[in-house]
């Protein structure tokens, strides 16, 4: 296994095809390296479930496609594998066209939602399918399998069925099935999604090190937040179909860019208001529970505007009593509740007939249970303040 | 508890159901909700299609079963249709278009048409009377029985019989219900009657018995499975707000299993009025059927005849099916 | 409390409704075996004579039942061939049909609800002037195979339903993702999980066929097993021998269903308990394992 830690990023020189695992041969020439979609549309009868996304994968990048039930991520996620076709657009990898290549024929495997084990199969036989299937001998393909099974840590249990497994040995075996096969690409559709969150929190760690030891281009689909914050070199959120945005887990999470991703992706206060003044770097917002200002540099608001604005719960910073200091960002509210998460504390409060929610650290845990249905003040500073596009 | 609201601004979360921007952010939406994305996004299929679907595939697969329905199911169906407008001869049949077959049935002096009327009724009788026993026996099963297993077990008991023999079991009835049978004996023996009872054999009354007998299964069954499909839940829910056994039962569950009941009913009419060992060796030569009257048809050779007699009990079945439906869409409206 | 009074009463009340309905189900048969088990001098009503004894059973293998024995040989090698028909059959309807839109599925599954609501006497009399209008003449091979597979088809094909209803199409797809075609997909993924299913419908194709009557009735020339007890019944005097050939068949094709509807359970439950395994609660884990359970009883919806 080559250990390619530096490319684990998003440096993507046209080279790093060669990156990938030896054994496939290399007969395909680098020249456009990654994944590619190029306007891709899937409609399935009426329903469009993908609408003209165009998005590109560095080799050796991972990625996570994020969004709610129905959004099409699922949908790209098996366009990449063959499992569905194109209705419109291009998938490419390296520079050659995908659209039309059988599963079997792609350098793409992919771990299902469920696992998809075969259960007449014992751990070993699932192992050494993809090989059989490759025409490779059953010595070269035994060793390779145990090599692989090795790997994941199951060499006790090859000759189990799956049934006789648990959810997290599965997932291994899911893992050692596909891996086995030196893909050049792997593609994972809810891989935790059938197991339980202690285990979640380890198999997360444990795949981001498989995928950077491997450094080879991962692609997860979740609807699970955290879980993409945790593990993605870059996040594509996506709603409707569409992709709402794309960025690092960083940028996603502080810079949310519309209204959608700000909601989706939580712990957001959102308000909305009538830009009421703009002066230099600095725009004042009459928001509906009061005023807010934020920091614009080269602002394309002009007074009378409708904007949305989002404040991420742990810039809000709580103070008990209500004596007003400042004009903007700050607001008098009550505090209805406060739910105790570790690390730290959710404090939800009501300005008005607006709910508000702040993040605090546990140190302050006393102090905030006795605010419990008080008057507290609420405030951030201009710069923690994020414009959204509707 | 009330849970606080949390929406921070009305139009944040307009047209976002669902998805709250102060819900935590890891459990936005369920993971079942991620489990269905699939299904969701791929529209209602009968089965989950498998991979690399391709037509010559399908048809390849369809060949031979199809042709196999088509040799032996629809053609001779459509055989009978067509002969019952052939002219009859001595030995059979000649291919010349003629009504009489069916003139014939419509005359004064067939037996047919009456014949057809105690099928028919028979079969509404049976129906009904299947209903009436079947409906608590599939309510007990599938609600009663706490324990999925055993009312799977108690049903399948129940189930085993309709894959043996319609002749058996209406051979069965013989020793059963005749003047020196089991009934018989054991009502004499116990004191209820001084005589036996001889219309317990050979009668229209035993042919309906034993018809009931015969299909009852096949309106257990699909009630069954809508029962055991219902959420327990509604029913539960029903009760809490204070609705008594009865009209809970009345009120949820009856509706909630109407296309079990059609089903059923369907089956059991439309089985009934084809029958033909049960009104033969039940029914002795006392009762008239329209299968008898086939058979003695093929017997004579009067293949035509046979035919057209066949057509017309398609066409009852297919009225008494109609009219079943209707009275179904009925109690719906009401 | 009155309510809990009430839901035991109606729970006990229904239990009894469904004893004497097994009592009704049941009763019959129970009867013909009391009457099967009377000496040489019973007869074929009550009061039962010399119960128990096993004579009439060895009346079977004397020298007046040998057109009940060569009957029996008939039945046995065409349930047999129904069998193996039915089988294949049903798998591949069932392969075609999981590849078919709504709207070829829908009528694919209106044949087979014709097939199993066609009155089996009409289905004889079609089938016997079909053949005549094509010169043939009728007789048990092929035409009442013929028929015997139409009538056997339906429940194979619920059969294999409800195995499908149930089962992971990812299984395939992870399969043609390795690097499978088509072909190897069936052959050593889809078969291997499926077979108890096929088997299954296999098994209930034979018992009907060889309790299959009224479509037989018209069509065959050579007495099938029941064609030949019904000439019995209709013409000679009623001896408890035909009462002990009942008996034999019916509690043979009681036990041979338990038998496939075990086939069928334990592969569903083996595809199924591979999720169940995974689920997150114990909780989850026994609903599928209890569903995975249900489903074999789908075959006689």
């Amino acid at each position: 296994m080559a250990s390619n830690d530096q490319i684990a990023e998003t440096t993507a020189a046209p080279e790093s095809a060669a990156q990938t695992p030896a054994g496939n041969g290399g007969e395909e020439a680098a020249h456009g390296s990654g994944l590619e979609l190029r306007q891709v549309t899937k409609h399935f009868s009426e329903v469009v479930a993908v609408d003209n996304v165009s998005l590109h994968i560095d080799n050796g990048e991972y990625v996570v496609l994020l969004g709610p039930s129905g959004c099409g991520k699922t949908t790209i996620l098996r366009m990449i594998g063959g499992h569905e076709h194109p209705t419109g657009g291009d998938v490419l990898l390296d520079g050659k066209s995908l659209v039309g290549v059988p599963p079997a024929k792609r350098p793409t495997t992919t771990v299902f939602q469920h696992f998809a084990l075969f259960p007449h199969r014992s751990v070993l036989g699932n192992v050494e399918f993809g090989l059989r299937m490759q025409g490779i001998d059953k010595q070269q393909r035994r060793k390779r399998a145990m090599e692989m099974i090795e790997l994941v840590g199951l060499s006790e249990m090859r000759f189990r069925k799956p049934s006789e497994l648990s959810g997290g040995q599965q997932q291994r075996v899911a893992l050692a099935r596909v891996l086995v096969t030196q893909p050049k690409l792997l593609l994972l559709d809810e891989p935790f999604g059938d197991l339980d969150r202690l285990l979640q929190l380890r198999m997360r760690v444990e795949l981001r090190e498989l995928q950077r030891e491997l450094g080879i281009a991962f692609v997860h689909v979740t609807h699970n937040q955290e879980e993409a914050l945790s593990m993605a070199d870059r996040i594509v959120v996506m709603e409707g179909g569409h992709i709402q945005q794309v960025g690092t887990p960083a940028e996603i999470s502080q810079r949310p860019s519309n209204v959608f991703v700000a909601a989706f992706m939580g712990d957001n206060n959102i308000l909305q208001g009538e830009v009421a003044e703009v002066s230099n770097g600095r725009t004042v917002v009459n928001a509906d529970v009061g005023q807010v200002a934020m920091a614009t540099g080269e602002s394309s608001l002009s007074v009378g505007d409708q904007v949305t604005v989002a404040v991420r719960a742990n810039c809000v910073r709580l103070t008990a009593g209500d004596e007003k200091r400042q004009a903007t960002n700050e607001l008098a509210c009550t505090v209805t509740a406060t739910e105790y998460l570790g690390d730290t504390i959710k404090v939800h409060m009501r300005a008005g007939e607006h709910a508000l929610l702040a993040k605090l650290p546990e140190d302050r845990y006393t102090e905030l249970v006795g605010l419990a249905g008080k008057t507290a003040t609420a405030s951030w500073n201009d710069g923690d303040v994020q414009l959204l596009r509707a | 508890m009330p849970e606080p609201e949390l929406t921070p601004t009305k139009s944040a979360t307009e047209g976002r159901s669902g998805v709250d921007s102060v819900v935590p952010g890891d459990i936005a939406l369920s993971d079942a909700a991620g489990a269905e994305i699939y299904g969701e996004e791929k529209g209602a299929g009968h089965l989950q299609a498998p991979p690399g679907a391709s037509k010559l595939v399908t048809l390849l697969w369809m060949l031979p079963g199809a042709l196999w329905l088509l040799i032996f199911l629809v053609a001779p169906v459509i055989v009978v249709l067509v002969v019952s407008f052939f002219t009859g001869t001595i030995t059979g049949f000649k291919e010349v278009f003629t009504t009489s077959n069916y003139s014939a049935i419509f005359s004064g002096s067939s037996t047919y048409l009456s014949t057809l009327g105690t099928v028919a009724r028979n079969s509404a009788i049976v129906t009904a009377v299947c209903l009436v026993i079947g409906y608590p026996v599939a309510y007990f099963l599938a609600v009663k029985v706490k324990k999925t297993q055993y009312a799977f077990g108690l049903f399948l008991i129940a189930l085993a019989p309709f894959f043996t023999s319609t002749l058996i079991r209406a051979e069965a009835w013989i020793p059963t219900m005749s003047i020196n049978g089991a009934v018989n004996s054991i009502l004499k023996d116990i004191g209820i009657i001084h005589h036996p009872l001889g219309i317990l054999l050979f009668s229209n009354f035993a042919v309906i018995v034993a018809l009931v007998q015969l299909l009852v299964l096949f309106m257990v069954t699909p009630i069954f499975f809508q029962l055991a499909a219902l959420d327990r839940s509604a029913i539960e829910a029903a009760r809490d707000l204070g609705a008594s056994g009865f009209r809970v039962f009345m009120n949820v569950t009856l509706p909630l299993t109407r296309g079990g009941i059609m089903i059923g009913c369907v089956f059991v009419f439309v089985l009934s009025m084809g029958d033909f060992a049960t009104y033969k060796l039940v029914g002795g030569g006392s009762v008239g059927s329209i299968g008898l009257n086939i058979q003695n048809l093929v017997s004579l050779l009067n293949y035509p005849q046979a035919a057209a007699q066949a057509a017309i009990l398609v066409v009852a079945m297919a009225i008494g099916v109609v009219l079943l439906l209707r009275f179904a869409k009925l109690q719906e409206q009401v | 409390m009155s309510q809990q009074l009430r839901d035991r009463l109606s729970k006990v009340g229904l239990g009894v409704w469904f004893a004497a309905f097994l009592v009704f189900l049941y009763g019959p048969v129970l009867v013909m075996l009391v009457l099967s088990l009377q000496s040489e001098r019973g007869g074929s009503g009550f009061p039962a004579v010399g119960v128990p004894s096993g004579y009439w059973y060895n009346y079977l293998t004397g020298p007046n039942s040998s057109a009940i024995r060569s009957a029996v040989g008939v039945s046995l090698v065409l349930a047999l061939i129904v069998g193996v028909i039915g089988g294949a059959l049903a798998l591949s309807l069932i392969m075609a049909y999981r590849r078919m839109g709504r709207r070829g599925g829908t009528v694919l599954l209106y044949l087979v609800l014709l097939a199993l609501m066609t009155p089996g006497i009409l289905l004889g009399l079609g089938m016997i002037l079909w053949w005549k209008l094509l010169g043939l003449s009728p007789s048990l091979y092929p035409a009442g195979l013929g028929v015997h597979v139409v009538w056997a088809l339906p429940f194979g094909f619920l059969v294999m339903l409800s195995i499908f209803n149930r089962y992971d199409v990812a299984v395939e797809e992870a399969a043609r993702d390795l690097g499978a075609s088509v072909m190897q997909t069936f052959t050593r993924v889809t078969l291997p999980i499926i077979w108890g299913g096929v088997f299954g419908a296999a098994l209930f194709a034979f018992t009907l066929s060889w309790n299959e009557f009224e479509r037989t009735l018209l069509v065959s020339t050579t007495n099938t097993l029941p064609l030949e007890i019904y000439g019995e019944l209709t013409s000679a005097a009623l001896q408890p021998n035909l009462y002990a050939l009942g008996v034999i068949t019916t509690f043979g094709t009681i036990l041979l269903v338990f038998l496939m509807l075990i086939a069928v359970a334990l592969i569903v439950r083996r595809t199924a308990r591979t999720q169940a395994a995974a689920f997150q609660t114990e909780e989850e884990a026994i609903t599928v394992a209890e569903q995975a359970r249900v489903a074999p009883a789908l075959e006689g919806a």
